[in-house]
């Protein structure tokens, strides 16, 4: 029997007046799941996140978390939220915002005090949770702001840019704490900037723009789709792009990574500068490959055009160069170029 | 729904607002001390010893001095209640707050209606300290009704204006940001102020019928749009029970003034007042249910 998701969209949309917000989302996260949401900012991805912790009311479609309808008392009931815009009541000491929290999820007023401690202490605020809120730096805000969100133990945490304004210490601390959440089993949903958080934390990712979902999978999937492969061609002629590019139909182009003993090339646009002849143009090429396969048949045809291959190497593109690879080669509406 | 009604009592003590009001409603009744002293020898000579004008005219000057008293006082409480809420909702959504809390399974039905009751508890205990303190001063100084049913329909118009303008004052918050339903409020009560003022010495204007009856299609109009003044105009017409005591006591009540009873709200209105506010107060809750924040 197949478990029920933590998380389940179905087309979720939300569309502002201005036309901003989120089309057709459709996304299933499992229990016990990290999952990583991306995108440039006003992208959407608050918009999502409010709809699935309540905060904001579709404008159609539905979604469910472990099954309950989310905005309900039930769904709620299951949550963990630390919003992007983390403010708390400033003249409420930091036991006592936690302990509200606690008391809304109807805890009792002694468990709830155990919490509070245990809670504050976890997130490194036990020496100052009883100064008041508006003594605290943002940093600590943001601590407070987790202790807060796992207050009641929830399963399934949101966390809108967890560690925005932490220090690299501080990061790591909160990494530490979701990785142990993660380890029991909760489902942890992370919409960050910091796309090495991502990567080191979450199964899964989705990149979202412009209210759209451009790519989704588990974070290897999608990395591995996105290898760069490079080749070290000797006998380089123009021509032989273009009609590599033709018969592919892929996107091979010159790489910024030329060798000193190559020819100069400030600029490697469409045409490399006249001047060397073609035995002494070795350059490198590269483009995004699905597999060795593809790279094999690549090989072969640039042998077969009588250029020399000296090298074949693939560069495994980081989540971040590959967000901005991927943000950046999108035009305004978020459609590819 | 207590533990947000107390939070918001613990607020008003932590941002010291409480004790800002205290420290300035004692700095008013000391002066209000002085006033009521001046006031409550008015019109006895010496040696009249305890004949029945001598009451009458203690409970003609009670009267002005209570007058008085509670305008300032129904001042002092709408701003209160206003102030207190104005950025309930507008407020706490701008920084945030409602965020992290609103998340929680919580209907916002019961955040809304527990903050509505801290405020409304509060400016009603404020209402009743400074109800019974301007009738202490005034019963040093003059006489007053002692009937405790009059005390109490009193002040329970007096204090109606609290739930009243709290209703309002969160709807806006509802709707405006929190600055701009600071001024609306404002502006909203200082109309309906003006409309009272104008009702109490309207006849002062002018005698000319046509004038007048402008005059009163304004002011009725004033009322129902916001019907905060005509409750307290109300609240002190019941405390003296003045249509009971017609001709007894020495008013002029077709004379223009703050002390002009002529134009007292009927029990519909204060009907009225209550339906207003229980509208509001479920616009309110609709309003807050359905924002995005």
């Amino acid at each position: 029997m197949m478990s029920v998701p933590a998380i389940e969209t179905l087309a979720l949309t939300k569309q502002y007046d201005n036309g901003r917000g989120c089309r057709d989302v459709s996304i299933t996260v499992g229990k016990g799941e990290a999952f990583g949401f991306l995108g440039p900012n006003g992208a959407g991805k608050s918009t999502f996140v409010k709809m699935l912790v309540g905060l904001i009311t579709p404008s159609s479609g539905s979604a469910a978390l472990l099954g309950c309808k989310i905005g309900s008392l039930a769904a709620k009931s299951l949550i963990g939220y630390l919003p992007e815009l983390y403010r708390y009541q400033e003249w409420m000491t930091g036991e006592e915002v936690v302990e509200l929290h606690a008391r809304l999820c109807r805890m009792e007023r002694s468990v709830a005090a155990k919490r509070v401690r245990e809670l504050l202490d976890e997130v490194g605020l036990g020496q100052r949770g009883r100064d008041r809120v508006k003594h605290y730096s943002k940093g600590m805000q943001q601590r407070l702001g987790l202790a807060c969100a796992l207050v009641n133990d929830p399963e399934i945490i949101f966390l809108d840019e967890p560690s925005s304004a932490l220090d690299p210490i501080g990061r790591r601390e909160v990494r530490n704490i979701l990785e142990k959440l993660k380890e029991r089993g909760k489902t942890i949903f992370l919409n960050s900037h910091l796309l090495e958080e991502v990567e080191l934390l979450c199964d899964r990712m989705a990149l979202l723009n412009n209210g759209v979902i451009l790519r989704h999978g588990s974070v290897s999937e999608v990395l591995r789709k996105q290898t760069k492969w490079l080749f070290k061609v000797g006998g380089y002629t123009p021509f032989l792009r273009s009609w590599l590019n033709e018969r592919t139909g892929l996107n091979i182009r010159l790489s910024a990574r030329q060798e000193l003993s190559s020819p100069p090339r400030h600029n490697f646009g469409d045409q490399l500068p006249s001047g060397p002849s073609p035995d002494e143009s070795i350059v490198w090429l590269e483009a995004e490959l699905d597999s060795e396969e593809q790279a094999g048949w690549l090989n072969a045809l640039i042998v077969e055009q009588g250029m020399t291959l000296y090298e074949v190497s693939q560069e495994q593109e980081r989540l971040e160069e590959w967000f901005v690879n991927t943000v950046s080669g999108l035009d305004h509406r978020g459609e590819q170029g | 729904m207590r533990i947000i009604w107390s939070i918001t009592w613990k607020e008003m003590l932590r941002k010291k607002v409480l004790l800002l009001t205290l420290l300035m409603t004692a700095a008013f009744l000391a002066g209000f001390w002085f006033l009521a002293r001046a006031f409550g020898e008015q019109g006895l000579a010496q040696g009249m010893g305890e004949s029945g004008e001598v009451l009458i005219a203690r409970f003609a000057n009670g009267a002005i001095i209570v007058t008085i008293g509670l305008m300032f006082g129904s001042f002092v409480l709408a701003f209160l209640a206003i102030f207190t809420s104005f950025s309930a909702i507008a407020g706490e959504a701008e920084t945030g707050i409602l965020q992290a809390v609103l998340s929680r399974p919580l209907p916002r039905w019961k955040w809304y209606a527990g903050r509505w009751l801290g405020y409304v508890t509060l400016g009603t205990a404020y209402a009743l300290l400074l109800f019974v303190s301007i009738l202490l001063i005034t019963r040093t100084h003059a006489a007053i009704p002692l009937d405790p049913a009059a005390w109490i329909k009193s002040f329970l118009l007096f204090s109606l204006a609290v739930p009243l303008l709290v209703s309002v004052s969160m709807l806006g918050s509802g709707l405006f940001s929190a600055i701009g339903n600071g001024v609306f409020m404002t502006i909203l009560y200082g109309t309906s102020w003006l409309g009272g003022m104008i009702e109490r010495i309207g006849s002062g204007f002018s005698r000319d019928a046509a004038v007048m009856e402008s005059l009163n299609r304004l002011t009725g109009v004033i009322s129902l749009v916001i019907p905060a003044d005509g409750l307290q105009r109300k609240a002190i017409a019941e405390l003296f029970s003045f249509d009971e005591l017609s001709g007894m006591v020495p008013f002029d009540v077709s004379s223009s003034g703050v002390n002009n009873f002529s134009s007292v709200p009927s029990n519909s209105f204060v009907v009225y007042a209550i339906m207003y506010t229980a509208v509001f107060f479920a616009m309110g809750i609709r309003r807050f249910k359905s924002r995005d924040l």
